[in-house]
């Protein structure tokens, strides 16, 4: 049980800065999912905090102590990897009872402690087998084992579920939800995919470039984006962004001009003139005859099942728009547009910043 | 798979010129076995007889008997292994460091002691000799051991190199994370789990140790302490042609122990030169 807080995190690779003024303040118990594009330092930061990486600058503390000159093994974390890393030679009740070595306790209460961990994960007829017998679900269970077992002040994820298959990855997330209100310990979670993010996170943590672009609840990343990069990352479809300007009253956009509904202008106010993006969520925009006046043309359909994703082509840009299963659209019709502004984003085009930022802060501190 | 007539010439081709070439270093062996089985009074006929008349095995087991072979063979089985253990016990940690840690010049490290293997032994054998003279480890198996793992680190650091890296590196995390210092996760991951490659190191330190002679001909003068290289060479050069064909038999007992070595593990020293070579 611990509370974890890193501090104007810095590391560079020689000339590269892959992390830049990185913090973050997680409290006890809480699970937190870092989320980033592939290179976005991600793993790097996730290293720093087990201590397999030193930062060039800033501090990681553990309840406020700080950790930077101790060794992983004294930090006590624990790491579930991207690849599993479980000892090959060793089996599966060996692998899990390894990091008990160290601890004070009487051969028969490892095994014990073994035994429990095994019960949870429901993986005790597998205790005598090798890593290389078991199936990708097992190892991953197994190494699970290994980091639960030692009760770690806080649990570190490394991309734990990408080498699973979508089925076997969807059943994971689950488990590792159950398990972390099973044994709630603050967790560090990282990932690239964002349903990952989005379905286990108690907070996001959304990075791009070596900086935090903006830590919220999974709902706030979705609907309150800081930045168009989080608008952009988050969600599948990607949100529509619209290319804007605002005058007076109404909205100008490709090819038609909007009135601007009362609710959304004081959202606007003061940016008069200025050069807009609207972050509009495909399930915000209503194909229906006759529209706003924004004409599109149907360039893709793709049913899920229990929704139908509808890619359309303007010239001036490309959208998609969720839609009702029994949608009676084809390739190549011309349809009309409705957009739900009072559920848009409006984003600065300059700065890519939202015109109003979203509640929580970029410190991390919760929000009540 | 259908082949070419022109493929088919190449295998041909192929396959003569290995022919050859395996003549070239069988002959020799053949031209012994000839010699280990003739009686005394054929050996006087030279190559005119090539499959002697009356074939024998009896200078077999007269040198079998002899306690001086038995002494020589015992010498050799000691010096070998002990310098092929020594070799990979000092090469490992070396192997390890280069496998696993960053530091500068690690590429003119790796170059540079592989450009010791490239020195002839023969070039530092002066040098050599009055060296271990000044340390008081001439005529003892102890400095000779020493030497022969000398001889061997350079290639076992390579390929114990290749071994370690064939470990994963996440390996080292996880274990850090377990709280193990660097020295356990050498000696508690590493090493186990590349137990194939330490095998098929120390096993051709053996192979080669077993027929090295420069070593041993400068060290030990005494003939008690004389492996079977250096015991064969000296009865060679000082009897009559009386004994020619104890000696070839003699020469032929003492190749086969590196060859069933050879045989029996082929494929994992085969595995061991060939790690690393392709990404997996």
């Amino acid at each position: 049980m611990a509370k974890l807080d890193l501090s104007a995190i810095t590391k560079s690779f020689g000339a590269t800065r892959v992390l830049d003024q990185v913090s973050l303040s997680v409290p006890d118990r809480e699970f937190v999912v870092v989320v980033g594009p592939s290179g976005c330092g991600k793993s790097t930061l996730l290293r720093i905090v087990a201590g397999l990486e030193a930062a060039s600058a800033g501090e990681v503390l553990l309840d406020d102590r700080p950790v930077s000159q101790l060794s992983p093994g004294q930090r006590n974390v624990a790491m579930v990897f991207q690849n599993y890393a479980l000892y090959p030679h060793l089996t599966v009740a060996a692998n899990i009872g390894f990091g008990l070595r160290r601890a004070r306790m009487r051969r028969a209460e490892k095994r014990e402690a073994v035994a429990r961990v095994a019960r949870l994960l429901e993986i005790e007829p597998l205790l005598n087998r090798r890593p290389g017998a078991l199936s990708g679900g097992q190892r991953q269970r197994v190494a699970m084992g290994r980091a639960i077992i030692r009760n770690p002040a806080v649990f570190l994820f490394d991309e734990p579920l990408s080498n699973l298959d979508a089925r076997l990855r969807m059943q994971m997330r689950s488990e590792i939800r159950a398990l972390h209100r099973a044994v709630p310990t603050t967790t560090l979670y990282v990932t690239h995919d964002q349903i990952e993010a989005m379905t286990m996170a108690d907070r996001v943590v959304v990075m791009n470039g070596g900086r935090i672009e903006q830590i919220g609840t999974p709902t706030e990343v979705y609907s309150a984006p800081r930045t168009t990069f989080v608008a952009g990352f988050i969600g599948m479809p990607s949100i529509n962004m619209i290319p804007a300007r605002y005058r007076g009253d109404a909205l100008e956009l490709p090819s038609t001009t909007l009135p601007v509904p009362a609710a959304v202008k004081p959202r606007l106010a003061g940016h008069a003139g200025r050069d807009l993006l609207v972050g509009l969520r495909p399930e915000h925009l209503d194909i229906r005859p006759g529209g706003d006046g924004l004409v599109a043309e149907v360039d893709q359909i793709e049913p899920t099942g229990s929704e139908t994703l509808v890619y359309l082509d303007h010239p001036a840009m490309r959208l998609s728009a969720r839609t009702a299963p029994d949608t009676a659209l084809s390739p190549g019709m011309q349809v009309g547009l409705r957009l739900l502004l009072e559920r848009a984003s409006f984003f600065d085009a300059e700065t890519g910043l939202n015109l109003v930022p979203p509640p929580s802060n970029l410190t991390g501190e919760l929000t009540a | 798979m259908v082949r070419s007539r022109a493929e088919r010439l190449a295998d041909l081709a192929v396959y003569a010129a290995m022919l050859l070439l395996a003549a070239a270093f069988l002959l020799p062996v053949l031209w012994l076995a000839s010699l280990a089985v003739r009686t005394q009074a054929e050996v006087f006929l030279g190559a005119a007889r090539f499959i002697p008349e009356a074939p024998t095995l009896d200078n077999f087991a007269r040198v079998l008997r002899d306690g001086g072979f038995q002494t020589y063979i015992w010498n050799t089985i000691k010096l070998s292994s002990l310098g092929a253990a020594g070799a990979v016990a000092l090469a490992a940690p070396a192997a390890y460091a280069l496998s696993r840690m960053r530091f500068r010049g690690k590429g003119a490290v790796m170059l540079g002691i592989l450009s010791v293997q490239m020195v002839s032994g023969l070039v530092v054998l002066i040098p050599l000799y009055r060296f271990m003279d000044r340390l008081g480890l001439l005529e003892s198996h102890f400095g000779t051991t020493l030497l022969y793992i000398a001889a061997g680190i350079p290639v076992t650091v390579w390929l114990l190199k290749i071994a370690f890296d064939t470990v994963p590196q996440t390996l080292d995390d996880a274990a850090a994370i377990d709280g193990l210092s660097r020295f356990e996760t050498f000696a508690m991951i590493t090493l186990p789990l590349a137990l194939p490659g330490l095998v098929s190191a120390f096993i051709l330190n053996l192979i080669l140790n077993w027929s090295q002679f420069l070593i041993p001909f400068i060290m030990l003068t005494a003939d008690e302490t004389w492996p079977i290289s250096v015991a064969i060479f000296r009865f060679a050069g000082s009897t009559s042609a009386a004994t020619t064909q104890l000696l070839a038999a003699a020469c032929l007992l003492a190749i086969l122990p590196a060859l069933a070595i050879f045989i029996v593990l082929q494929r994992w020293i085969l595995a061991a030169l060939m790690a690393g070579a392709v990404k997996q």
